[in-house]
């Protein structure tokens, strides 16, 4: 009995218990559904071995909707109990667990994968390959990725949530205050999500370095390229520090070593300062394919080139360097003296400035444009204003003096949602809008996708503007509740009204999706957005080799030239193709890292070791495999070819 | 046999242990801690140099500009999360 | 598959450029790693709290022979390369099989002094420099036991298949991280030891 007592909630709720009744019933119906449909062929072949980078992306966004949705519950579960004082909803170590897996679900579940997903499907197609460099990987990076987040979600029915905020700041996450394993899923789930990542890291900058369509030199590429490639820079040399601050973490946590304890010379600080050594370069990770989408979508519905093409790129770069230099600012008050932080001042203030660059360059690219205010386009237009506020607010916050002031306040909290909000999540809205045509076959309707836009941007509005104003008056962040007589409750109040108006504008989005997919037209050619980039030159669906010639470009937009400018495309004549095979051992090794994962949470040793053998297996077979890829013959490409055409 | 021991890598080799007894006379001989440091830290990047330039043939092909910016970036980022933290957690720590 | 036969082998086909690239962004991301664990290091040498110092534990000696091994196996790995571009698979092998035995002894030092450390009385969870000690040397362990494995797949791979764009490839790759780990060995040598010592 005392094996299983482990494996219990430590402070459970009717919610959880809800929960688990629910999480049961999904995975029943799940497995009778595909054994009934007999599907689970169809799933193994099509999805779970799949090394083509447009199912991983799909794969990568339907998960990090469903996390969208999680994380989303979890935000509104939190403006619920804070919009009246002394409110009884949560008691504080649940509104502990749901701000903690609030923020992690968000920024490594939600956003990294959304990212990762459009970077996927898309980055290849502008650059005119037919997969990335290591599509084996690339299966490997997604199923590492989604074995992390559902060892991460099952916390919260199984030996119970980590509560000590996504930061996880030590001491507090050390086992003396955190005791139950919640932290343990902290450490190892994003660990192994983490590792996931990094592959994904060094696959596309091989791929954007060296795969990229004749003619095509770097400074030819589109700008979601040129941002996938630098985000992608970041993420390989910014995920390494994790790996480490993790292990360490984790080590304390089961092995009893003594990086972040408070006793036998251990120092607390050095996770805070390892954290933001990865954390600062994570926001941009976020943000930087965000720019890329803007970039695309602003020029695409302006109907002009991008303005100052160079001085993006430039300053994208100068961002690779410099988000390297300013974590600092994420601790002012920790007891630095006035010189380390006046120089981290001054490195976050000079941040802002190839930002800044950016925003100009888009002003320019609308100015005198004939504008099209399509749905993507308007979260392109309410992100510029937003984002703006955020920024300057983050520059506020960069002044290590008023940092004191500001700091752990639900200022805090108003500055990185403004900036988390428009710059990432209205550019995965947008860029979702916008590819899903080439995705799917079909355009998402225009009318509810604004009714969607007005919703979601005056939310957030209403939602983080009052916590300027309440966290300027003194209220902190993290707290369960506050009295009456702080005055915070109007503020509070108006934020839960914003949060429900961002939740009602989800749901018209998955509305959308629902109306869209039954009744929207699926003659819609293969450029329905009159675009600018390679990807719209392929035919919708895309064939599994993306192009049956490889492109031959000479511009940055070498689709729009050879629409408008005679420009031709596909010189080549076609000929055999040659793609890679699919592959179980992705997924079969990724979920050994769960198995690893959960046995290490738990310090069950026998797991660890069983599993750690299988993965070692896993390599061993990769090893010795032969593996050449397989050929798609020139007759199966002219008869997909002639029916895509025909099709059209 | 001859052809099998490149004089590159042999003078490599012999100049790699050269550095190592050069390192090793900062705890041979009495010196003042930024002596022995600055001894250290140019033996260990002129071995690194080596290797890399040497052993790894980092400048043989058409993507050494890319291997060679990537492992500097690399190395500039190393240096500044370890003396960005030594400022803030010791140095510069009050 | 198109091969390009002005090149070494294991450059020659399209997919053996993408993976040397790759590996050498990989080795990017493990300047980053070893990076990480020496800013903590640094961070903690001096905090030992009741347990020993470093400069009451090091002892030159397993240390520099440690170095010598290392430095020795490089070398040869180098030499194995060479071998393998002048096709001589004899030599190759022969060369490769010196490398994984002398990282082997390499290993084997390291284990004699882990076990002297903790007969000290600086065990994994004595002290924070204990902690940080043991798990950056450890990592360079762990790299060089993957390693060894590795290359003993390899090395039959070489054995049964022959010189191959694919086993060229995957020989040359090991070689680059068998030098790697012979830099950040550098890099411990000096900044670890020597410089606790000092
Ligand atoms: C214009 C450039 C920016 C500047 C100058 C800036 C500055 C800052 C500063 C100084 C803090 C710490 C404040 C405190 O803890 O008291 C902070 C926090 C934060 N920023 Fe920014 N920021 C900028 C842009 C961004 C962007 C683009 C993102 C994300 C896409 C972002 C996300 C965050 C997050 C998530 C936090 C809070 C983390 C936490 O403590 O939980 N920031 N920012
Ligand atoms: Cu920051």
């Amino acid at each position: 009995m005392e094996f299983f007592e482990r494996f219990a909630i430590p402070h459970p709720s009717p919610i959880i218990y809800a929960s688990m009744v629910a999480i049961g019933i999904t995975l029943l119906a799940i497995i009778a559904g595909l054994t009934f449909f007999k599907k689970w062929g169809y799933l193994w072949r099509e999805w779970l071995t799949t090394v083509d980078h447009k199912r991983i992306g799909i794969m990568y966004l339907i998960s990090a909707l469903l996390m969208l949705f999680r994380g989303g519950v979890d935000a509104l579960m939190m403006r619920a109990q804070l919009a009246t004082p002394e409110a009884q909803l949560l008691d504080s170590q649940h509104y502990n667990e749901i701000f903690t897996t609030h923020g992690v679900v968000m920024i490594i579940f939600m956003a990294m994968a959304f990212i990762i997903a459009l970077m996927n499907f898309v980055v290849p197609l502008q650059i005119g390959a037919r997969d990335v460099a290591f599509p084996r990987l690339n299966a490997l990076s997604f199923w590492l990725y989604f074995m992390g987040a559902m060892l991460f979600n099952l916390s919260f029915v199984i030996g119970g949530s980590p509560s000590s905020g996504w930061t996880s700041y030590f001491p507090l996450a050390g086992n003396e205050f955190s005791p139950s394993v919640g932290t343990n899923y902290y450490m190892i789930a994003i660990q192994i999500a983490g590792i996931g990542t990094l592959i994904t890291g060094i696959n596309f900058i091989v791929t954007i370095l060296k795969m990229r369509a004749p003619g095509m030199k770097l400074m030819k590429m589109p700008m979601f390229t040129w941002s996938a490639l630098i985000t992608n820079l970041i993420i390989t040399f910014a995920f390494p520090v994790l790996t480490v601050a993790l292990a360490m973490g984790t080590m304390d946590r089961l092995f009893g070593t003594q990086f972040f304890t408070t006793g036998n010379g251990g120092m607390d600080m050095l996770w805070a300062n390892l954290f933001w050594v990865w954390g600062h370069p994570e926001v941009y990770i976020l943000v930087l394919p965000a720019f890329g989408i803007y970039s695309e979508i602003i020029s695409t519905f302006a109907k002009r080139n991008l303005y100052g093409y160079k001085s993006m790129v430039a300053s994208m770069v100068i961002i690779s360097l410099l988000s390297f230099v300013v974590w600092v600012h994420h601790f002012f008050t920790m007891g630095q003296g006035a010189m380390v932080n006046s120089i981290f001042s001054i490195t976050t203030m000079a941040i802002a400035v190839p930002t800044g660059i950016k925003i100009f360059n888009w002003l320019f690219t609308l100015y005198k444009g004939s504008i099209r205010f399509t749905v993507p386009m308007m979260y392109s237009l309410g992100f510029l204003p937003i984002f703006t506020i955020g920024g300057v607010t983050g520059v506020m916050l960069g002044m290590s003096a008023a940092d004191y002031q500001y700091h752990n306040t639900m200022f805090l909290v108003a500055h990185f949602h403004l900036v988390i909000i428009p710059g990432v999540v209205f550019a995965m809205l947008a860029g979702l809008t916008y590819w899903w045509p080439k995705m799917f076959g079909f355009m998402l309707n225009e009318r509810i996708g604004k009714w969607a836009f007005w919703f979601i941007s005056v939310g957030t509005c209403v939602a983080f503007f009052p916590m300027f104003i309440s966290g300027l008056d003194g209220q902190a962040r993290r707290m369960y509740t506050y009295s009456e007589s702080t005055g915070f409750g109007f503020w509070n109040m108006l934020s839960f009204v914003g949060a429900v108006a961002l939740a009602i504008g989800f749901i018209i989005i998955v509305y959308n999706i629902y109306y869209s997919t039954r009744y929207a037209s699926r003659d819609i050619g293969s450029d329905p957005w009159d675009a600018r980039s390679l990807e719209w030159a392929t035919h919708t669906p895309v064939p599994e080799y993306n192009f049956a010639t490889i492109p031959e470009v000479d511009s940055s937009e070498a689709f729009w030239d050879s629409k408008y400018n005679g420009h031709k495309l596909f010189k080549g004549k076609l000929k055999e193709i040659h793609m890679p095979n699919n592959s179980g051992v992705p997924f079969i090794m990724s979920a050994l890292f769960f198995v690893l994962g959960f046995s290490f949470i738990f310090s069950i040793w026998i797991g660890v070791i069983v599993s750690l053998l299988g993965i070692c297996a896993c390599l061993m077979h990769r090893s010795f495999e032969k593996d050449h890829g397989r050929h798609i013959s020139l007759e199966e490409v002219e008869k997909t070819e002639s029916e895509l055409r025909g099709g059209k | 046999m001859k052809e099998l021991f490149p004089l590159k890598q042999v003078m490599g080799f012999v100049f790699s242990l050269v550095l190592t007894a050069v390192a090793l006379s900062v705890v041979m001989f009495d010196m003042s801690f930024a002596m022995g440091m600055t001894i250290l830290l140019i033996t260990a990047f002129v071995q690194a140099m080596l290797q890399l330039m040497v052993f790894m043939h980092a400048r043989e092909t058409e993507d050494s500009g890319l291997i060679l910016a990537n492992v500097y970036y690399g190395v500039f980022i190393a240096v500044v999360t370890v003396f960005g933290s030594l400022l803030a957690l010791i140095w510069g720590y009050m | 598959m198109k091969l390009d036969h002005s090149q070494p082998l294991e450059y020659s086909s399209e997919q053996g450029r993408l993976n040397i690239l790759g590996f050498w962004i990989f080795i990017g991301a493990e300047v980053m790693l070893f990076g990480t664990l020496f800013a903590s290091y640094f961070t903690l040498e001096g905090r030992h709290g009741s347990g020993p110092s470093g400069a009451e534990i090091f002892e030159i000696a397993p240390v520099l022979f440690e170095t010598i091994l290392l430095l020795t196996s490089s070398f040869t790995v180098g030499l194995a390369i060479h071998a393998m571009r002048l096709n001589n698979k004899k030599a190759m092998m022969t060369f490769f099989i010196i490398t994984l035995v002398l990282g082997l002894a390499f290993l084997s030092v390291e284990i004699y002094e882990f076990t002297h450390y903790i007969h000290e009385g600086a065990g994994l969870t004595v002290s924070a420099f204990s902690s940080a000690l043991l798990t950056t040397l450890g990592t360079h362990g762990l790299h060089v036991t993957l390693g060894l494995f590795w290359g003993i797949f390899i090395l039959i791979q070489v054995a049964k298949r022959g010189f191959t764009p694919e086993t060229a490839n995957k020989s040359f790759i090991f070689s680059l991280y068998w030098h790697f780990l012979d830099v950040v060995w550098i890099f411990i040598f000096s900044f670890i030891y020597l410089k606790g010592m000092m």
